[in-house]
């Protein structure tokens, strides 16, 4: 066959990915165990970007990937899509959560108080480079509190609303299994209060961070306090088909609700909750949210700008799509424009 | 006869990486729902909620959903992205679809059951038992003036169009012609206006009235559309300017020596270009035929650089 | 990773839908399902949908599917076992709106192919025009059918006889001869 030159394909993306893979090495267990104990984070991170709940999966698809973020959102994504559904689980309720962290810029002492859990919010960032010298860092043992805080916490929210500060958001009565789901339902607009804290809760963390901050710098319409910030533990209650509710195991979530004085004349609230513990995420999306109401259209606070365009998968995957050949359209554009240079010409010797 | 609540062990499966053709059978059951309601209303988008697959958003999943869903054992399927069935990613897309399906994998568009592509439709003439699945990375031909999508999926539901044609008429005005390259929209079915994904306006004419059924997917953006067979497309003109496809009638393949079908240009060290079929295999059935074999070349949709469908 | 193996119900839902997409893509065109109706059922529905049934035997099938059972208004896909309620089950379902076509619900029901009322069809997916014959349906359904179908609301029909099928989706336009 004389089209030699075509025939390379199937090889050299087979070549291409093998160079690739032999940089990481041969992937063990031994290695997606230690990703998973060493970077909770960042798999946490991963799995609520993923809408998986899996830090076994998630560490896997770290170590497929290299660490590289949107490939492993897209690994996991894609395994999720060849899963069967077996059942849906309960609404998990605020004051049923474990909490490990929950505070508020709001008040200065809260009902339930103010508890810091784990957190670097004020530890200095310094490096620890004896390490690198053969000194290990090692964590100074935590001193138990004369008395544990309670495990679950009421919701500021519920105060403010009994001291009629907030209303309630309008509600919505659907049964819990009824429940829309974007990963089953394509997001329309205006969404559906369940497909836009769905997508929230799966979007990228700098996209979201992105736009929320842009809304916190002035682009938005309402400048945002932190009504509470939660890290905590959800009990996943599911429904047996014989009717029995058993716990399927817990899962790490956050949730953000922010705040600020709307038009009425009460508080607005923002919220935002996502798998995993990721505060820099929910605190923005819960800011997005607030902003979302009335929002201009084509605004960078409005909810289908939002949205659409702090999907990880979907703006990973479109931003490297433009690696692929587009020579077809390329080539349909320049004969528009010899074209129109053939047409100015002749113009020109009409004129001339 | 199964009981009338599901339990867990008609719920699940045993145990398997995935299903077969990838997608579990209620993503299929959605996706068959979704292109019923496409091929009823042609033209018309038509959302979905578009499961994530394993190759990137924006790479194809749109289309590989649909083909997906349409595969069989017994199927034979065709990729091509560019026109070239050997280029990077239609190979990728070929080879998992092989995989996932058992289904059997063919350059020659004679061959195919289902055709997948991006960009082009190949040189000859598709039969009445052919699909073809074309990606669509941007369905909403209003995105140019109108880029929010609730927005312009209301003035798809008021046929208000008018935005899109003044754009038209203003190339016409400033360049003396209509300046779209490729994904030229066209009227469907004289009611929904579609973008025929960015194919060349070369291409466009072989979806009106054709004999096979065209399948359009956006799996990023989440829509699917159709032009059934026998369907009018109607590229947008004005009555005094006829359409005009690119102007390739006269290159001459320096391969194969095919003329009158659409070419990509190689520039040339020295100044100049040459010019190569873009259906790639087109070209190679063509030399292959020159060099004394026999190979069954189909119909083209063009003679001598004129479209006679 | 082992490569999946397509299984006896993948390859019936498979062939049922093939057999549904010709017969939408060329209205007035006779197809042959695996079985018969059941087929649909299974390649088509799941929980995710709305579905009218007017059969007990059927229900249970739908119901195993996961998919709720619901009145004429609120269904995205009505299968009929017999035409009695064929009138009033069309006159009631979503039709959907310019703005949502998709919507817009799918009916099936059975009829006899080939005999009976004869009809010219034209529209997308018909080289010209097509003529068939449909029997078995209530007085006045394609009148009402046209009356439900105002493009590009409309709800799409599948009508079955045994193990075949035609399909009329709503942009055919219908003419009695």
């Amino acid at each position: 066959m004389a089209y030699v030159a075509t025939r390379g394909g199937a090889r050299a993306i087979e070549q291409a990915e093998r160079l690739y893979r032999e940089e990481l090495g041969t992937i063990d267990a031994g290695r997606v165990q230690g990703l998973r104990d060493a970077l909770p984070w960042l798999i946490d991170r991963v799995m609520g970007e993923a809408s998986l709940y899996d830090a076994d999966l998630a560490a896997l698809a770290l170590a497929q990937s290299g660490g590289d973020l949107y490939e492993a959102v897209l690994l996991l994504r894609a395994w999720r899509t060849t899963q069967p559904r077996l059942a849906i689980a309960a609404p998990v309720l605020q004051e049923d959560l474990f909490t490990h962290r929950r505070i508020s810029a709001a008040f200065k002492d809260i009902p339930g108080g103010q508890i810091l859990g784990p957190t670097l919010d004020y530890a200095h960032r310094l490096l620890a480079t004896d390490v690198l010298g053969g000194a290990d860092f090692v964590p100074v043992p935590v001193e138990p509190a004369p008395c544990a805080a309670p495990s679950q916490q009421p919701s500021l929210a519920a105060w403010q609303k009994t001291m009629g500060l907030v209303a309630d958001p309008p509600r919505v009565d659907v049964a819990g299994d009824d429940i829309p789901d974007v990963t089953r339902q394509p997001l329309l607009f205006p969404a559906a209060r369940a497909h836009s804290l769905q997508s929230l809760a799966r979007a990228d963390t700098g996209g979201v961070l992105a736009l929320g901050y842009a809304a916190m710098r002035g682009y938005g319409n309402a400048h945002p306090t932190v009504n509470e910030l939660r890290l905590a533990e959800a009990e996943v209650m599911v429904r047996h088909p014989s009717g029995v509710s058993f716990s399927a195991g817990r899962v790490k979530v956050s949730q953000a609700e922010v705040t600020s004085k709307g038009k009425s004349g009460q508080l607005e609230l923002g919220f935002c909750a996502t798998f995993g513990w990721n505060e820099v995420k929910v605190i923005a999306g819960a800011t997005l949210d607030l902003n979302a109401p009335g929002a201009e259209k084509g605004s960078a606070v409005e909810e289908e700008f939002v949205l659409y365009h702090t999907e990880p998968v979907e703006s990973s995957g479109f931003c490297i799509h433009f690696k692929l050949p587009h020579y077809v359209t390329f080539q349909s554009a320049l004969d528009a424009m010899r074209g129109a240079a053939v047409t100015e010409l002749a113009k020109d010797e009409v004129t001339v | 006869m199964s009981p009338p609540y599901s339990t867990l062990a008609n719920l699940t499966r045993p145990w398997a990486a995935f299903s077969y053709g990838f997608l579990d059978p209620s993503a299929k059951r959605e996706m068959r729902r979704k292109m019923i309601k496409a091929i009823a209303v042609p033209g018309c988008q038509m959302p979905y909620a578009s499961r994530e697959v394993p190759i990137a958003r924006g790479w194809g999943t749109g289309g590989l959903q649909v083909t997906l869903t349409l595969i069989k054992p017994a199927s034979v399927v065709k990729v091509i992205d560019q026109g070239a069935d050997d280029s990077v990613n239609a190979a990728s897309i070929r080879r998992f679809l092989a995989r996932v399906s058992g289904a059997a994998e063919t350059w020659d568009t004679l061959a195919a059951t289902i055709v997948q592509s991006r960009h082009r439709i190949p040189e000859e003439r598709l039969r009445d038992d052919q699909v073809l699945v074309l990606q669509v990375p941007n369905p909403e031909p209003l995105r140019p003036v109108q880029p929010n999508m609730s927005i312009a999926r209301q003035m798809h539901a008021d046929a208000d169009y008018g935005r899109l044609w003044l754009v038209l008429y203003e190339q016409m005005v400033r360049s003396g012609r209509i300046m779209q390259g490729a994904a030229y929209p066209a009227l469907v079915n004289g009611r929904h206006v579609m973008t025929p994904s960015p194919i060349p306006r070369w291409d466009v004419p072989k979806l009106n009235m054709a004999r096979h059924l065209t399948l359009l997917s956006a799996g990023r953006e989440k829509r699917l559309y159709a032009v059934p067979p026998f369907t009018k497309v109607e590229p947008l003109v004005f009555s005094d300017v006829p359409y005009k496809v690119e102007d390739h009638a006269s290159l001459t393949c320096y391969r194969s020596g095919l003329r009158g079908v659409f070419m990509n240009e190689i520039p040339q060290a020295a100044g100049g270009s040459l010019h190569e079929a873009s259906d790639s295999h087109l070209g190679i059935k063509a030399i292959r035929r020159a060099e004394g074999e026999a190979v069954e070349i189909g119909p083209l949709w063009y003679r001598d650089g004129e479209f006679r469908g | 990773m082992a490569d999946p193996v397509a299984t006896p119900d993948d390859l019936r839902d498979n062939a049922a839908f093939e057999a549904l997409m010709w017969a939408m893509a060329r209205p007035g065109t006779l197809h042959d399902l695996p079985e018969g109706l059941t087929d649909l059922v299974l390649a088509l529905v799941d929980r995710e949908c709305r579905v009218l049934v007017d059969d007990p035997a059927l229900a249970q099938v739908v119901a195993a599917t996961g998919a709720a059972l619901v009145a004429a208004p609120a269904a995205d896909h009505a299968f009929l076992t017999r035409v009695d309620s064929a009138m009033a089950v069309l006159a009631a379902l979503p039709a959907g709106s310019p703005l949502y076509a998709d919507q817009g619900a799918t009916l099936v029901l059975p009829a006899l192919l080939g005999q009976g009322q004869r009809l010219r069809l034209t529209g997308p997916g018909i080289e010209g025009a097509i003529e068939t014959a449909v029997g078995g349906l209530p007085d006045g359904f394609i009148a009402l059918r046209a009356a439900r179908c105002r493009y590009p609301e409309g709800v799409e029909m599948v009508f079955v006889d045994g193990s075949r099928i035609m399909a009329l989706p709503r942009s055919t336009t219908v003419e009695g001869m």
